[in-house]
């Protein structure tokens, strides 16, 4: 699997920092698995995809569906570390409206606090 | 005048476990089951083939059975007994012999000849069953001898046809009353999966059989459970014993045959920890005949080979079942690419060509064209994911879409149809990337772009990019779809690609990207933008599939 996913906390937020490609099959299936399992404990998440070279079709579904799940859930995603290419993705799907996305992952967890307050 | 029978697998009120004999008189010809032995032949009318001719003998010959092998006895006729025209007092009969007892030529009797249109496993066990094999081959032996043939016949409903095959025998060696074979189904309970009674006739399942037995012989260890009602008093009071007067019930549970560990000397000698699948049992009745004294010899060989029997029978039938799979498959396959072979529709004010290159998974790209008093509509699509449930999803989003536009529907109306189906069905992470544009003869095209890779412009040697889009069809219940126009002049063609072309990657891991797919539609067609990615991609073979849809307008 060409995926490896680090959590860590800041602040009370939590970080998930994926590590590789974001495609359909094992490597989408184990983000999920990863994302459900952090917002069981947790409604505040922020996902650094500053290491992810590559999302396909399936992984990006595989985001938005995570995404949206959360939101029903009360939980909130927030995205950051997002390169061009996934910029570029995120602009001609139109999602670049739906996710909120942070140029820098300090700013994403400020923005939990600033809520929270 | 006379009628004939016919002669075929069906005819006749056999089971097909006994072989026959064809009889033929002049024009008359008639099938028998040499179901008893001995069998008489001769001109008396209480004999079991009468031939009324005077020629013959009043007790002419037996045919007499001896451990399933077949011969005929003279019994001292005046003109004697022939087998294939050869004058005999005792002779072992072979499939296909032909037999005439005093009359030549007029009438004669073939024995257990082959049927011509025979194809099932039953009729084919039925017809081995006859052969000689080996003294000391016993009966199950050689079914397991017969379901190796049958395999490689590629019979179907073998299991159906061992269950049975497997009672006769059972009833034959036991010389019980009824046999029944019992199956786990897939939540453990048993389930009667045969019954056979010592006449050949098929039994279903009823109170009388001994569940109580059963289900002890399951629970034990042993090899095969035999119980005598008359000797051991707490069984008397059970429900069916009583009831129906059961002398004898024998239960074997059916292990699943497990490998042999002999390399492993932990493993405890005679440990019974093989799964059950089932039981075979056996039973007959006080008024019927004692059965308790049937030997121990057989009783193990039929527990030891019937289970493996099954377990092979069951083999034979997964692998039927996965054939058929792989067909069906192959079958939907086929279905599907024909539904997405796309007939181009001629129109006065353009030319429409479309490419797919599949990667080597089926894949959840299609385009389809549809020419309605509206316009040219062009569609390209591309279902995330691959494999069965991408093309499944494709098919369902093609059909939908073509009857929509079929039907006029404004282009937003229909992605938003196709949106709510998506979403209302929860299909899970499932969505697609839909661009629909129509062309109409002016050159105007309305476009509906959902999150696809942005439509190519080429006018003049330039590439435009119309850049107005929507979310993907599948994502969000509540997204709202928008079209928008551009214009085309004659010469002009608007190109639509799936990703699977600025995706394709070489063997750096670099992408085709939009920056070479302008390049290569801005100096060339269709076939150029193909030439253009297999060039790039050398020879790394694509992850997605890559679909080129390209118009011409030539007003």
């Amino acid at each position: 699997m060409s995926l490896k996913i680090d959590t860590r906390k800041s602040e009370g937020v939590t970080i998930i920092s994926p590590q590789g490609r974001i495609v359909f099959g094992e490597e989408a299936a184990a983000l999920r698995e990863n994302l459900k399992r952090t917002l069981e404990s947790t409604r505040q998440v922020v996902l650094n995809l500053a290491g992810v070279s590559y999302i396909d079709s399936g992984g990006l579904g595989t985001l938005v569906g995570v995404y949206s799940s959360a939101r029903a859930g009360g939980a909130d995603i927030k995205l950051t570390g997002l390169g061009q290419r996934l910029r570029d993705v995120l602009q001609i799907t139109k999602l670049a409206t739906v996710f909120e996305v942070y140029d820098s992952e300090q700013e994403a967890v400020a923005t939990f606090h600033r809520g929270a307050a | 005048m006379a009628f004939q029978t016919i002669i075929g697998p069906s005819s006749g009120t056999g089971s097909g476990v006994f072989p026959t004999l064809v009889f033929v008189q002049g024009n008359e010809q008639r099938v028998i089951n040499l179901d008893h032995s001995p069998f008489g032949v001769g001109r008396k009318v209480d004999k079991d083939l009468v031939i009324a001719d005077p020629r013959v003998s009043r007790d002419h010959a037996l045919i007499v059975s001896e451990n399933g092998v077949f011969s005929v006895v003279d019994q001292g006729s005046k003109h004697g007994t022939f087998v294939n025209g050869e004058r005999v007092e005792r002779k072992t009969l072979e499939r296909n012999d032909r037999l005439e007892f005093g009359v030549r030529e007029v009438a004669y009797v073939i024995f257990n000849p082959q049927h011509g249109t025979t194809n099932s496993a039953r009729e084919f066990l039925s017809q081995i069953s006859g052969m000689h094999i080996s003294d000391e081959t016993t009966d199950l032996e050689k079914l397991v001898l017969f379901l190796e043939a049958a395999r490689k016949l590629n019979t179907i409903g073998v299991l159906d046809e061992i269950l049975m095959t497997l009672l006769d025998v059972t009833l034959k060696l036991t010389r019980a009353e009824r046999a029944y074979v019992y199956m786990k189904n897939a939540i453990g309970e048993l389930r009667l999966a045969a019954g056979r009674n010592a006449k050949g006739e098929p039994l279903l399942d009823d109170k009388t059989i001994s569940h109580s037995i059963l289900e002890d012989a399951l629970k034990s260890n042993s090899e095969f459970v035999l119980t005598d009602t008359s000797r051991s008093a707490d069984l008397t009071g059970r429900k069916s014993i009583v009831a129906y007067d059961l002398r004898t019930v024998i239960c074997v549970p059916l292990r699943k045959p497990q490998v042999q560990a002999t390399r492993d000397a932990e493993a405890p000698a005679g440990a019974v920890s093989a799964e059950v699948m089932g039981a075979l049992y056996v039973d007959s009745r006080f008024a019927s005949r004692d059965i308790s004294g049937v030997s121990n010899d057989i009783l193990h060989a039929i527990a030891t080979e019937a289970a493996s029997l099954i377990e092979n029978a069951r083999l034979v039938q997964a692998e039927e079942a996965g054939r058929r799979y792989q067909q069906e498959l192959s079958i939907a396959a086929s279905i599907q690419q024909r539904l997405m072979a796309v007939t181009i529709p001629e129109v006065p004010f353009a030319r429409l060509a479309g490419r797919n290159l599949s990667c080597k998974e089926i894949g959840g790209d299609f385009f389809d064209a549809v020419n309605t008093n509206e316009g040219l509509t062009i569609v390209l699509a591309d279902v995330s994911g691959k494999g069965v449930s991408a093309a499944l999803l494709a098919s369902t989003l093609q059909g939908m879409i073509y009857s929509q536009l079929t039907a006029g529907m404004p282009l937003t109306d229909i992605v938003t149809a196709v949106n709510r189906f998506f979403t209302d069905k929860n299909i899970g992470e499932k969505y697609a990337t839909v661009i629909i544009a129509r062309v109409q003869h002016d050159g105007n095209v309305e476009y509906v772009n959902c999150g696809h890779i942005l439509p190519l412009v080429v006018s003049n040697g330039e590439i435009q990019r119309p850049a107005f889009g929507n979310l993907p069809v599948g994502l969000l219940p509540d997204a709202k779809y928008k079209s928008d126009h551009c214009q085309l002049k004659p010469g002009d063609r608007l190109v639509l690609v799936t990703d699977g072309v600025t995706e394709a990657e070489n063997a750096h891991g670099d992408f085709f990207e939009d920056s070479r797919l302008e390049q290569a539609a801005k100096t060339g067609t269709l076939e150029h933008i193909f030439t253009a990615i297999s060039t790039f991609c050398g020879g790394t073979p694509l992850n997605d599939d890559c679909t080129v849809v390209e118009l011409l307008y030539t007003g």
